[in-house]
């Protein structure tokens, strides 16, 4: 056998770089949903200072490269404040940050989907603001934002790849070592395409599953 | 006792309420009449808080609507019926009713669906009990718009414009309705077109004109030929409505 051979024990380096990749993904997933939500809710009361803010820092974090957010904050804010970040933190960061301006996006429309009419007559019956929220707006904002979620995550989902670059041992970095040991990139980055391919698939199902459930209990006919 | 003290509402440059006054107490069924834009609904929407006021005082039961206690007490002492529904999609007819109920009076959910099944037995939609919004027709809707301002048991009943968005043969099945709610002693404030309607159930009319309050007479005085009908605006706007 040549050092060069694919080997069992790749199947497990593999294994190891998906656990990481999801791992990742998940984290900075529940991360980002949190901040756009609160994003998205801090919107619509029209906090005040809060609104510009949090549109020009969303924009410029959908409208730049992730990767170039990446470098920024592994290199850039480190030598800027003088502080250590492992590659984890910074693609911690990073992806929560990005998957969170979003997120926030599709929470705002999901909001503002919810028709003014019908929080006149929540108010007029004496519901309060939180009340307001969580019974009126949330489960039709929330039916509302499940599809384009989805949408958005099976994205994030391959824009975690970037994080090889920093030195992240995630799947795509995994793919890079066993490349440079066989030497056969063909076969290498199919099957690490495979993989992605699969989970994003996995993971649109899940999705689907989950909207139609939050549709069946909320069976209106369409929003 | 609902008391509009020299209510004065601007939009912007527009003076959509200029120092309307009005009284009503418990057991009357007023109704205010008024070309389109002529500010009712704004009017009804100043005395459920919906806008503020951009002068003098609206008081429900003694509460000032523009204090935050005040808005609160007087919305507990009224409910409001909208031109367009305004229920909530997501959620059945009963659900929609027992909501408010539940959540700001803290009825037991039991005794709440208990006083929404009454209610929608007597305007004849116990079957539609666990039917959404959009599978009911405008008029069956409007009959849940109503029964979620019973549930409430509302001191004052605020009506704006009910019967607009229906078609004839539904404002009959919901005008039979309020009729029935006037004759068991409810409190109404009604703004509404339908002219012959208000003449039978109400105790007062008053008309405004251009933000202006400009006519409050007992109903048969509205009618009368040395009453409101003195009023050539007032005999112009019958005359048209009658028209059409």
């Amino acid at each position: 056998m040549r050092y060069a051979d694919f080997t069992p024990y790749d199947i497990i380096l593999l294994l190891q770089g998906l656990g990481v990749t999801l791992a990742l993904f998940i984290g900075t997933t529940l991360i980002g949903l949190a901040i756009g939500l609160m994003l998205a809710v801090v919107h619509h009361y029209r906090i005040p200072g809060c609104r510009p803010v949090i549109v020009i820092v969303t924009e410029a974090l959908k409208n730049s490269p992730v990767l170039v957010q990446l470098f920024l904050v592994f290199f850039g804010i480190p030598a800027f404040l003088h502080i250590r970040m492992t590659p984890v933190e910074a693609a911690t960061l990073t992806i929560s940050l990005n998957t969170a301006a979003f997120a926030f996006v599709i929470f705002r429309s999901g909001i503002e989907s919810v028709d003014r009419d019908q929080i006149d007559a929540a108010k007029v019956f004496g519901l309060n603001r939180s009340q307001i929220l969580r019974l009126i707006i949330a489960p039709q904002a929330t039916a509302f934002a499940v599809g384009p979620l989805v949408g958005i995550l099976v994205n994030q989902l391959q824009v975690t790849s970037l994080i090889s670059v920093i030195g992240v041992f995630d799947l795509t970095k995994i793919g890079n070592i066993l490349n440079l040991r066989t030497l056969q990139p063909f076969i290498v980055w199919a099957v690490i395409g495979l993989i992605y391919y699969l989970a994003a698939k996995a993971l649109a199902h899940v999705g689907g599953r989950i909207e139609a459930a939050l549709r069946k209990s909320v069976k209106w006919g369409g929003i | 006792m609902i008391v509009a003290e020299n209510v004065e509402k601007r939009f912007g440059e527009t003076l959509v309420l200029k120092r309307v006054n009005l009284r009503v107490e418990p057991g009357e069924v007023v109704t205010i009449l008024g070309a389109s834009g002529s500010g009712k609904s704004t009017l009804i929407r100043c005395i459920n808080g919906l806008e503020t006021l951009s002068g003098g005082k609206i008081t429900v039961d003694g509460h000032d609507v523009s204090t935050k206690t005040g808005l609160v007490a007087a919305r507990r002492a009224s409910a409001t019926v909208f031109q367009l529904f305004n229920l909530y999609p997501h959620m059945t007819a009963l659900q929609n009713i027992t909501l408010a109920p539940i959540e700001v009076l803290k009825l037991p959910k039991a005794e709440a669906e208990a006083r929404a099944r009454a209610l929608l037995d007597r305007v004849g939609l116990s079957a539609q009990a666990d039917a959404y919004p959009q599978q009911l027709s405008g008029g069956q809707r409007q009959r849940v718009g109503i029964c979620r301002a019973l549930a409430m048991q509302p001191r004052y009943l605020l009506l704006d414009e009910v019967t607009s968005a229906l078609d004839p043969e539904m404002t009959g099945d919901v005008l039979r309705i309020l009729a029935a709610l006037a004759a068991d002693g409810t409190t109404m404030v009604f703004v509404t077109h339908e002219i012959e309607f208000a003449r039978h159930i109400s105790n007062r009319i008053v008309f405004l004109e251009q933000g202006e309050l400009i006519v409050d007479l007992p109903t048969a005085q509205f009618f009368a030929e040395d009453g409101g009908l003195a009023v050539p605006r007032i005999r112009q706007f019958l005359s048209k409505m009658k028209k059409d």
